[in-house]
């Protein structure tokens, strides 16, 4: 489904992201992990094509991501969340919605900014976060962790194919985390396939077919949790080694 | 008895005229629909005089109304500050005027043409310019207006330095602004029409996405590149064809009447004293600073005091309004609905 061919990402001499290849199955949950500066994210943005990748290849179904601008990626069914959440604060909720089901040009000029197939759909989606009642707020009024669920709710509204993920976990209460588990397990038991950046270890053996372990822009590990638990490269990447 | 009766009558009267104001208050249509109908026959009053400086002032309103209404699609909505925008103003009235000169066409005739050769080129200069966001577009905007203002102070064939003089309309004089008045009307309340248009469109919800952050709008699909080039190359269009008729207005075509910044200065300043990135802020903002202005020159004179009373109005605006009339009151749920179109 994803496959990443010896990318190879550096700014201005530092190497954030070095000859990585790996490749995640249609249907799978993965996760991608590691220690704070490993290069997760910025893998992450080379994949979604905020930036351009020095050396390498991504591959996409037949498509060569790394030769198409963002926006061809976002409408092939990619959708992505953010660490540090972007949310338009200007806009209202709905709107920030109704902008992820977004078409060429021409169905820009023609249609209404909010159709009504949008707003159905944004109901649904705020009413599965919880937060129906935020509906025509200014985004800006909202707190860090409701804008971490909108942008969440962002991802789903466009219903993609291959889900990224960007901590979706963080300042989120638990009780809601549960709700976003089922929810990663329903949408990869409908077909869809969800790579995801998480510190929250608890939820990446739980729910990951797959881990993939980065440390210093290389990939250390790729296996199934509980073999990635046991691997001794990992726990040295985590831990330190032994003096 | 009879001062009861009275009485209750008034209290009667007062309740109607309260329900029914705010009703009118609050109705999108009615006022507008209304003003229109006054404007579109203010130009009877020459019947009964000359009132030439008066339909002269409202006239100038239109014009600046589809100046500002327009910029605030790039620029309010946007968010790219241009101060080069009159360079669409100057390329509508040189083409028109140049047709005018040369095969006689009118440029009443020619106006939306005129429009057109304006949108194409912010077509060709959105492309180059607006790569970078912020100071350094703003610089470049101000870069774009320099180059132009020397290519059409060097250009011979359009008249260099001197410009190019039209022929003057032969009507008597109470009515020879009639058509222009006309004209200009027309233009603003399509241009009006166009913003609001764009405001509530998908196009217009993905260029107020770009504004404030390009990255996500990218991620989620929108074509930025492509939606802020069509942007500035629509928020030309108008700017052009009011250029075309202000040109035959003024009977006269030239460099230092058309490319100075001042007239880009005052589209920016109209926005943001109404309120960039509303509807009707730009037009409210227009007439505010169109009569404040007269109404300065009108008691000082011609002592260019206008110009420290209008940065003075910028200065309490900025302070206290800091998003523009229509903002500010929007944001405190005080604006009346007439004025809320979005």
């Amino acid at each position: 489904m994803l496959k990443i061919n010896n990318a190879t990402k550096s700014f201005a001499g530092i190497v954030a992201v070095d000859n990585c290849s790996f490749a995640i199955k249609q249907g799978t949950i993965s996760a991608l992990i590691g220690p704070n500066g490993a290069g997760k994210t910025t893998l992450f943005n080379c994949i979604s094509r905020i930036y351009p990748i020095d050396s390498g290849q991504i591959f996409y179904k037949n498509h060569r991501l790394d030769l198409m601008p963002a926006h061809k990626i976002a409408r092939l069914g990619i959708g992505r969340s953010f660490q540090i959440t972007r949310t338009l604060d200007q806009l209202s909720v709905t709107e920030n919605l109704a902008l992820h089901t977004a078409g060429g040009i021409g169905s820009h000029l023609f249609h209404p900014g909010i159709t009504t197939e949008n707003r159905l759909k944004a109901c649904e989606v705020m009413e599965f976060l919880g937060i129906s009642t935020l509906a025509d707020v200014d985004m800006g009024t909202l707190s860090f962790g409701q804008k971490k669920l909108l942008d969440l709710g962002t991802v789903l509204m466009a219903d993609p194919d291959l889900i990224l993920l960007d901590e979706p976990a963080a300042g989120i209460n638990l009780r809601l985390l549960e709700d976003i588990i089922n929810k990663l397990v329903t949408l990869k038991n409908q077909g869809k396939t969800i790579l995801l950046i998480e510190h929250n270890m608890d939820l990446v053996m739980g729910i990951s077919d797959e881990v993939i372990v980065m440390s210093a822009g290389i990939i250390i590990a790729q296996g199934k949790p509980s073999e990635i638990q046991k691997n001794a490269k990992v726990l040295e990447a985590y831990l330190g080694s032994k003096a | 008895m009879v001062s009861n009766q009275t009485e209750l009558i008034m209290l009667g009267v007062m309740k109607i005229l309260k329900e029914k104001g705010s009703f009118l208050l609050n109705n999108k249509k009615i006022i507008p629909f209304l003003i229109l109908i006054v404007l579109t026959g203010l130009p009877i009053i020459q019947f009964f005089g000359n009132y030439n400086y008066l339909i002269h002032i409202v006239l100038f309103s239109f014009l600046y109304i589809t100046m500002s209404s327009s910029w605030n699609i790039i620029g309010g909505y946007g968010g790219f500050i241009s101060l080069g925008h009159n360079v669409f103003f100057g390329i509508g009235a040189y083409f028109s005027g140049f047709i005018f000169v040369r095969y006689g066409i009118s440029p009443f005739i020619t106006a939306l043409i005129a429009g057109l050769v304006a949108a194409l080129f912010g077509f060709v200069v959105g492309f180059i310019t607006l790569r970078v966001k912020g100071p350094s577009y703003i610089i470049s905007s101000i870069a774009l207006l320099m180059i132009f203002r020397i290519l059409f102070d060097r250009w011979e064939l359009i008249g260099g330095t001197h410009g190019m003089t039209l022929p003057h309309n032969t009507f008597p004089v109470e009515w020879s602004k009639i058509p222009h008045y006309y004209a200009l009307l027309l233009l603003m309340v399509l241009s009006i029409y166009l913003s609001w248009y764009i405001r509530h469109s998908k196009f217009g919800l993905a260029l107020r996405s770009i504004s404030h952050d390009e990255i996500k709008s990218a991620v989620t699909g929108i074509n930025v590149k492509i939606i802020k080039v069509t942007a500035y190359a629509l928020s030309a269009y108008f700017i052009g064809a009011a250029g075309a008729i202000w040109g035959d207005y003024l009977t006269y075509v030239r460099p230092n009447i058309f490319f100075i910044i001042l007239i880009a200065a005052n589209m920016v300043l109209m926005c943001i004293l109404g309120g960039k990135g509303t509807v009707t802020g730009p037009i409210i903002g227009t007439i505010v600073m169109i009569f404040f202005n007269e109404f300065i020159l009108a008691y000082f004179g011609a002592t260019e005091l206008n110009i420290f009373f209008t940065g003075f109005l910028m200065i309490i605006t900025l302070m206290y309004f800091p998003e523009g009339i229509v903002g500010s009151l929007k944001k405190r749920k005080l604006l009346p609905g007439f004025l809320d179109w979005g």
